[in-house]
């Protein structure tokens, strides 16, 4: 195989971002260009629901910089693909050739406004967390639909700064991701923190227009001032509509990252791994991944082996005040190992040991790195003692 | 090259070592160790010391100018 003249990288991400470095990394010295849709170039998303909620100075730090690079970005959205002629279409009707291609565009927030229903809120985007700091600051009540991770995290900038929030789902804050144990003890702190929870028996319906409020299945209604949709993502392909790229669940890659598609290759939110007789397909939109499939779709578009895995599961989340970092395979379920520490005492160190022998580590309220939690993650417990009898 | 680290805004996550690990190390609670603060970062780590820069989630890092 030869290596590709250029190599073309749709969506200015930190998937997208990656690729371009570990292009550069691996002495690829053809052209590279990078099409994005955002105004405000590569950006970092995690500080959104957390620092820039808090804090308009945040706002222009989260740069993901594309220094020292050479690569051509041109900012406006992707619009169709040709994967035949190789060839990307962007919105202000440039035409971009490429040799390989990495799809990168990401997710959007997903939303449940009727057609019309204008002033949902959500938070995906720069744009999205400076709209809801402004309305925060100004709230005297709020509701967010949706108890996972980012719902959570919202709940609790509203908590920080003393508005009342309902936070709405079916299942428990975190139920469905990190099982019955930690989401109880999680619900119990989130409740002394000021958020509500409520429970509902379906769907919630946004009420109102613009939104004011939620209607619960059961005729429960509710008001506030600020409603937020934290209902997760929709993978963001509609520009890859007839390439038979995307489905349902996004870009389906393999561990080298590669499409069903010659040339065309996909890393971060907008993919999933696509299962084998073993394995279910499984989207795992997390941070980690797009840094580790960034650098993989790099190597494997060079025609060059993959530097490492395509998953490397790691995700934190800050709620009511408490960090909660986890390495290995979600969801979670049944009772844990304590390595160290409490849950009752809010610092704990925590594994879970699944049916396959691999473990899930997860530290909560502790502060650890990446490289502890791989450590134990990958250590049998308990610990052999085995002096060597 | 020079980079600033925002140790408030540090949480430890460690990905910066995953990437440099000549550049950054983190020890057993989190806490993070730039290992060329106030000089310039050799050449041979610069590469690595950019990737670990966009590595950061909290941006908590920056190549200075």
């Amino acid at each position: 195989m030869t290596a590709p003249r250029s190599v073309l990288i749709v969506g200015e991400s930190l998937a997208g971002t990656a690729a371009a470095r570990h292009l550069r990394a691996l002495g690829h010295t053809g052209p590279v260009v990078l099409i994005g849709a955002e105004d405000d170039g590569a950006y970092s998303r995690p500080p959104l629901s957390k620092a820039v909620l808090k804090d308009q100075a945040a706002d222009h730090t989260l740069g993901l910089a594309l220094d020292g690079l050479d690569t051509d970005v041109i900012r406006s959205a992707a619009v169709t693909a040709d994967t035949r002629r190789r060839t990307v279409t962007t919105a202000d009707g440039r035409q971009v050739g490429y040799d390989a291609l990495i799809v990168a565009t990401g997710a959007d927030a997903r939303r449940l406004a009727a057609p019309g229903q204008r002033g949902e809120l959500v938070l995906r985007t720069l744009d999205d967390a400076r709209l809801l700091r402004d309305r925060l600051a100004h709230a005297g009540s709020a509701i967010v639909i949706g108890a996972g991770f980012l719902g959570m995290e919202v709940a609790s900038a509203c908590a920080a700064r003393g508005i009342p929030v309902t936070v709405v789902d079916t299942d428990r804050p975190l139920e469905r991701i990190l099982g019955d144990h930690l989401s109880a003890a999680i619900t119990t702190r989130a409740a002394a923190y000021g958020i509500r929870f409520l429970q509902a028996t379906g769907f919630a319906t946004l009420t109102g227009d613009p939104v004011s409020g939620v209607a619960l299945p059961d005729g429960t209604e509710l008001t506030a001032d600020l409603v937020v949709t934290c209902a997760g993502e929709v993978p963001s392909t509609g520009w890859l509509a007839g390439t038979g790229l995307a489905d349902r669940l996004g870009v389906g890659i393999d561990h080298a990252c590669a499409t069903t598609v010659p040339g065309v290759f996909a890393a971060g939110d907008v993919t999933y791994l696509r299962g084998d007789g073993t394995r279910p397909d499984r989207r795992a939109p997390f941070w980690s991944n797009a840094l580790a499939q960034g650098r993989t779709a790099a190597a494997s578009a060079l025609g060059l082996p993959a530097p490492g895995p395509p998953q490397d599961d790691y995700f934190w989340t800050e709620i009511a005040g408490l960090t909660v970092k986890i390495v290995g395979r979600l969801p979670l379920s049944g009772e844990p190992t304590t390595a160290q520490g409490s849950v009752a005492d809010g610092r704990a160190l925590l594994t879970w040991s699944h049916a396959d022998g691999t473990s899930t580590a997860v530290a909560y309220g502790l502060r650890k790195p990446v490289t502890a939690l791989r450590a134990l993650a990958a250590t049998p417990w308990p610990p052999s003692t085995d002096g060597g009898t | 090259m020079k980079i600033s680290v925002d140790h408030p805004r540090c949480e430890g996550h460690g990905l910066c070592a995953d990437q440099a690990p000549d550049v950054f190390s983190l020890d057993d609670d989190a806490e993070l160790t730039y290992h060329f603060e106030g000089t310039e970062v050799p050449d041979e780590h610069q590469l690595a010391a950019r990737a670990a820069v966009n590595a950061c989630p909290v941006a908590a890092l920056r190549v200075l100018p």
